[in-house]
C-alpha cells in the first residue's frame, strides 16, 4: 500500500503537469486567436490615454467605460514560474497570462463603448490585481480591469 | 489632432521563449544544485560526526534505545561470550577510540552477515557462523567490523544522513517532529551501506590486527570466497567493493607489508561451532 501511494504521490502532480501543459497551450491558443480577430474588428475604435478631449473634437456625451477579465495561468507554467523564482529573471510564463489579460479587458471595454454607439475612449487606464493573493503556492490568478472615458458623437 | 489605433506588435512584452525548454533549464538546474548541496551536507556531516566524543554517540544510544530491555539469552550466552572474547582479543590490535568498548551481539538469522553499529555495537548473524570454517576467517570479519567502530564509521554515516534529512526536511517543508526521526527516517537505508573507499580501509586495519594476533593472515579472505560461491551476492553487500577484487586486495596488502599467507588455522571456539538458533 505504501508503494501504492508513494506511486500516487509522484504520479499526481506529473499527470498535472502534463494535463497543464497541453490544455494550457491550447486555451493560450485560442484566446490569441480570438484576441487578433477581435482587434481587427474593433480596430476602428480609437483608444487613448490624454485626458483633455481635443477642441476639434465634437462631444454630446461621454459615459465610463469598462472591461474586466480574471485570468488564470495553468499548472504547468505555474510551475515553471516557481522553479524561476529559485534563480530569479524574466518569468517568461506569466508574460503571456498578463498580456492576454491587458488585451482582453481593452477589448471587453472596446465592446461596452462600442454598444454605447462611441468611437474613441479617453483617459484609458489599467489596473492589474492578484486575485488569491496570500493563498500559499497560488498566485496564477489575475485581474486586469482597463476603464475610461467613452466620448459619444 | 488625429487619433488612431496601432496593431499590438507581438514578440515585444511576450518573448517567444518554449515555456518546455525553461522548464528544463530550470529543473535540472534545481536538481544538479540539489545533488551538490546534499552531497556536500553528506560530506560535511560524515566528517563533523568523526571528530565527536564517542561520549555523544554513547548517550545517543542510550536515548534511542533506553527503553528496550538487554535481557540475557542464556540460550545464546556461550556464543555471545566467546564472540565477545574474539573481539577482546582483536580490540588489543585496534587503535579504538577513547570511550569506545566493542559490545558484539549474536544475531539469530540465516543471512551470511555481520555489521557495526552506533555506541560500538557488533551484530553477528548465525547464518555467517555456521559457514565460517576456522576462527581465522571469523576473526578477519570481526576485525573489520572494530576497525569500522575504530574509524567512526557508523557515527560518520550517520551525522551525514541527519544533515541530509535536515535539508529534506526544509526543501520539502516536512519537519521531522523527534529526534527518532530525525535518524529512523527515509534516508535511515543509507546508514546501512558505507562507502567502497570506507570498506577498503576497514579492510587493511582489520587485516593489520589479524597479522598482529596470529602472525599470519591465512583465512583471511574466506569470507568473500564464500560470498563467491552465494548464487547472488548479499543485498547488503551491494556497497562493497567486489569479493574477487578484494580476495586479490588482501593478497595485495599482505605481499607490500611482508604478512604470511599462510599459518596454523586456529579452531572455532567450541559455542562458536553449532550456533544456537531459536527456529530449530
Amino acid at each position: 500500500m505504501q508503494y501504492l501511494s508513494d506511486f500516487a504521490n509522484l504520479l499526481i502532480p506529473l499527470l498535472l503537469l502534463l494535463a497543464g501543459y497541453g490544455a494550457g497551450r491550447l486555451a493560450e491558443r485560442r484566446h490569441y486567436r480570438s484576441i487578433l480577430r477581435r482587434e481587427d474588428e474593433l480596430g476602428d475604435l480609437i483608444i487613448v490615454v490624454s485626458k483633455t478631449l481635443p477642441l476639434s473634437m465634437p462631444a454630446s456625451d461621454t459615459c465610463l467605460v469598462m472591461g474586466s477579465v480574471v485570468i488564470s495561468v495553468d499548472y504547468f507554467k505555474r510551475f515553471v514560474a516557481q522553479l524561476r523564482m529559485v534563480f530569479g529573471g524574466r518569468v517568461h510564463t506569466y508574460e503571456s497570462l498578463l498580456d492576454r489579460g491587458r488585451r482582453e479587458a481593452l477589448l471587453r471595454m472596446q465592446k461596452q463603448a462600442r454598444a454605447l454607439g462611441a468611437a474613441t475612449i479617453f483617459n484609458t487606464r489599467f489596473e492589474t490585481s492578484s486575485i488569491s493573493k496570500g493563498s500559499k503556492n497560488s498566485i496564477g490568478s489575475v485581474e486586469v480591469l482597463a476603464y475610461g472615458t467613452a466620448v459619444i458623437p | 489632432m488625429k487619433f488612431k489605433n496601432v496593431k499590438v506588435p507581438e514578440g515585444i512584452n511576450v518573448s517567444r521563449h518554449s515555456p518546455f525548454v525553461d522548464f528544463l533549464i530550470l529543473s535540472s538546474g534545481i536538481v544538479s544544485g540539489f545533488a551538490v548541496l546534499a552531497a556536500g551536507l553528506l560530506f560535511l556531516g560524515s566528517a563533523l560526526a568523526r571528530h565527536t566524543p564517542v561520549s555523544w554517540e554513547n548517550a545517543l544510544v542510550a536515548m534511542l534505545f533506553e527503553n528496550q530491555e538487554s535481557a540475557v539469552d542464556s540460550h545464546t550466552a556461550e556464543t555471545v561470550g566467546a564472540l565477545q572474547a574474539l573481539a577482546d582479543r582483536l580490540s588489543a590490535h585496534i587503535d579504538l577510540p577513547e570511550g569506545l568498548a566493542v559490545t558484539v551481539h549474536f544475531w539469530d538469522d540465516d543471512q551470511i552477515n555481520a555489521f557495526a553499529a552506533l555506541g560500538g555495537h557488533i551484530f553477528v548473524a548465525r547464518g555467517l557462523l555456521e559457514r565460517m570454517p576456522n576462527e581465522n576467517a571469523l576473526a578477519m570479519v570481526m576485525a573489520h567490523e572494530i576497525a569500522h567502530l575504530a574509524h567512526r564509521d557508523p557515527a560518520a554515516a550517520l551525522g551525514g544522513v541527519v544533515l541530509l534529512q535536515l535539508l529534506l526536511a526544509v526543501t520539502l517543508d516536512s519537519a521531522p517532529t523527534s529526534l527518532e526521526q530525525l535518524i529512523t527516517g527515509p534516508n535511515a537505508l543509507l546508514l546501512s551501506g558505507f562507502s567502497r573507499e570506507t570498506e577498503r580501509r576497514a579492510d587493511v586495519s582489520g587485516l593489520a590486527a589479524i597479522a598482529a594476533l596470529y602472525g599470519h593472515v591465512a583465512e583471511a579472505d574466506k569470507i568473500f570466497e564464500v560470498f563467491l560461491e552465494q548464487p547472488e551476492p548479499p543485498e547488503l553487500l551491494s556497497t562493497h567493493p567486489l569479493s574477487r577484487d578484494r580476495i586479490d586486495g588482501i593478497a595485495a596488502l599482505a605481499r607490500a607489508k611482508g604478512w604470511a599467507l599462510d599459518g596454523p588455522r586456529t579452531p572455532l571456539a567450541p559455542a562458536l561451532v553449532d550456533p544456537p538458533a531459536a527456529a530449530r
